[in-house]
């Protein structure tokens, strides 16, 4: 089911690849613009998209015809729990620049060990040691602009 | 002879050494916690060899990714879970042999056929690549064309699973590297009218990205439990270890030489390496009856050929700017960032700094004697840091390290959508392989193309015209053309006489 839906997916990629393509400018002297290989990678989405669908649809016929309890369930919560870490990557950019970087990675580090059940006095010292040396090796050392955040740029060393 | 000199003198120095100790024992650390990959470690390095000298920088990577392979035995041998993909093919012999009290013999004997691999494959890579360098002289766009689509084609038909996914999961690739300004025209193409990605889409996000942060989903996705930790026999981590690589020294030199060739087809890395020697080790074997219950043999084969491929891959990374895996295509990247560019003319221009780069290889692999004998004697400490502790601090690195290559927030970005993209391809068994190999080599394809096609006036034919450009073509079109070709033969061969016969009805 999910190959199949995947191959779709990749065929309207592949669509929407080409599309886009298709508006680049064309050089007079050039045989070839620079629409055409993303429009044979997109031409190739379209096929192994299709051709992974299509291999994928004798499988969802048997899975829409056999017993409803065949079907294995798919575990929402565990995918839910596995997009924690891109939020809080999306937490880190949007906050960081007000916060600051060594707080938006203890916060992140510190939700995440409490998650998979560290100890929490464990886990807020290890967030807090690890983002404070993170945040001096590679702004101090290594001269990275991290952002310091307006909240704590005067506290900060 | 000033050049090798000077070489030596690159790296036989304070700073140098104690970067290659430290960078053994990061490898030893990430390789020896399951589900963080050599790759993965070499990735996290990538910002910290940004402020290194060029000799420190590789030899930081080549010292990683060779303690990396072998430290991910440890696991394996203690929880029968591989640290890396490449000790995948034998923990079932290790981790038996573990249940029956040989944990250090076994890891002892892994250590020493690591390193005999990993010398056999530098002393491939030191003899072999001067020569294919003066060969690749010669080569012009038509040729680059060729063997950048042989890699691609090879990436496709060497991914263990379905060919459709690795071709799908390469197209994924091959995308990525359209993105930015076009080379011949100057014309933005999915750009989106963001002006980081005017200049492209740099690889080491989409590699932190598909390798770390996919790990990190793949983690918080899983419900995986407290893993127990057997009872350590006191056995002795070098006592039969010679003994073996006597017994065994075929397997050895079977396993080293196949591991170094395949590790320098492009697209075929260190666990495929490990792999094929381990079926062919069984193969092979007159104790063919005792695999499957911890038998040494297979360990022997397997682990020879995984180091060997990690020095195997630099040989085209080095000669032709091919990578052979996945950690050779970062390495490319950092090779160009050090003023070192891959390709035949670095054995001509680079001095000292290929000698240099030779030495790294030894005295890496050798300072894992040392180094893995003592992470054998305290492997318990590795096997109990919990990851539960661990990953959140990779996600910082993560951020970190996908901020510090251009200090933008737009790398951060492309590192959360690739991780996501890589994660769903992923969990539904696409190979990532080609998709990294398509991002690394698109752009040499595309250009090596257009060049072609201007020199030949749009004539498709030039490309056969030149005598190692056809060869190349010709083995690029076999290489497509085999997986029809033996599935005929077998048809042929299974049918039986009586199939040939006119049907009655």
């Amino acid at each position: 089911m999910r190959d199949f839906l995947l191959g779709l997916a990749f065929v309207i990629g592949g669509g929407v690849v080409i599309a886009v393509a298709q508006t680049y400018p064309t050089m007079p002297t050039l045989q070839f613009g620079p629409s055409l290989f993303p429009s044979l990678i997109g031409g190739g989405m379209v096929i192994g998209g299709l051709v992974l669908a299509l291999t994928r649809v004798g499988q969802l016929r048997i899975a829409f015809a056999g017993p409803r309890a065949q079907t294995p369930r798919y575990d929402y919560r565990g995918l839910l729990i596995s997009l924690l870490p891109c939020a809080l990557i999306v937490f880190y950019i949007l906050a960081s620049e007000w916060l600051g970087a060594p707080l938006c990675m203890a916060v992140s580090m510190l939700i995440l060990m409490l998650l998979r059940g560290a100890r929490p006095w464990l886990s807020l010292i290890v967030s807090l040691v690890v983002a404070t040396a993170i945040y001096l090796l590679f702004s101090r050392y290594l001269l990275i602009p991290l952002p310091e955040g307006t909240l704590l740029s005067q506290i900060l060393p | 002879m000033d050049s090798f000199l000077q070489g030596l003198a690159m790296v036989f120095n304070v700073q140098t050494m104690l970067v290659i100790v430290a960078a053994a024992i990061f490898g030893l650390f990430v390789g020896a916690i399951p589900g963080l990959t050599a790759t993965m470690a070499v990735a996290l390095l990538v910002p910290i060899t940004f402020y290194m000298d060029a000799t420190p920088a590789i030899a930081a990577i080549v010292a990683t990714s060779a303690m990396a392979i072998f430290a991910g035995d440890i696991p394996g041998t203690y929880l029968n879970i591989p640290g890396t993909p490449a000790s995948a093919a034998y923990v079932g012999e290790s981790y038996r042999l573990a249940q029956k009290g040989r944990a250090r013999e076994t890891l002892g004997t892994n250590l020493v056929c690591s390193v005999i691999g990993g010398l056999f494959g530098t002393l491939v890579l030191v003899f072999v690549s001067p020569s294919l360098a003066e060969m690749a002289l010669n080569f012009s766009s038509f040729e680059y064309f060729w063997l950048a689509l042989l890699g691609l084609s090879s990436s496709i038909f060497i991914a263990i699973g379905s060919r459709v996914k690795a071709f799908l999961s390469l197209t994924v690739g091959l995308l990525l590297s359209t993105v930015g300004l076009d080379m011949m025209s100057g014309a933005p193409r999915f750009t989106f009218g963001v002006p980081d990605l005017m200049a492209g889409i740099n690889f080491i996000p989409v590699m932190i990205g598909m390798f770390a942060l996919n790990e990190i989903m793949m983690f918080y996705g899983s419900r995986a439990e407290a893993r127990s930790v057997p009872v350590m026999a006191k056995d002795s981590v070098f006592a039969g270890a010679p003994k073996h690589v006597k017994t065994y020294w075929r397997n050895v030199l079977r396993g080293s030489s196949l591991g170094t060739l395949i590790g320098a087809l492009p697209g075929a890395g260190a666990d495929i390496a490990a792999w094929i020697a381990y079926a062919l080790g069984k193969s092979r074997s007159k104790e063919k009856e005792k695999y499957g219950n911890g038998h040494i043999e297979g360990i022997v084969d397997a682990s020879s050929a995984n180091n060997s491929g990690i020095s195997g891959a630099w040989v085209p990374a080095l000669v032709f700017g091919i990578p052979g895996d996945t950690i050779t295509a970062i390495v490319i990247g950092v090779l160009y960032m050090k003023g070192m560019n891959p390709g035949p003319t670095i054995f001509m221009n680079g001095g000292g700094q290929v000698y240099a780069l030779f030495t790294v290889f030894f005295v890496a692999n050798l300072i894992m004697l040392p180094i893995g004998y003592l992470a054998i004697r305290a492997s318990k400490v590795f096997i109990l840091t919990p990851r539960k502790l661990l990953m959140p601090v990779i996600l910082s690195f993560c951020i970190v390290g996908a901020f510090a290559i251009n200090n933008s927030i737009t790398d951060i970005w492309i590192m959360l959508i690739i991780g996501m993209v890589a994660f769903v391809l992923a969990r539904n068994d696409f190979p990532m392989a080609p998709a990294i190999l398509g991002l690394v080599l698109g752009g040499t394809l595309e250009n090596s193309f257009m060049s072609s096609m201007l020199k030949s006036n749009g004539d498709l034919l030039a490309f056969f015209e030149r005598p190692i450009s056809a060869a190349l073509g010709a083995l690029v079109i076999l290489i497509w053309l085999l997986p029809s070709l033996i599935r005929l033969v077998r048809r042929l061969r299974s049918s039986p006489p009586s199939s040939h016969k006119p049907r009655s009805s």
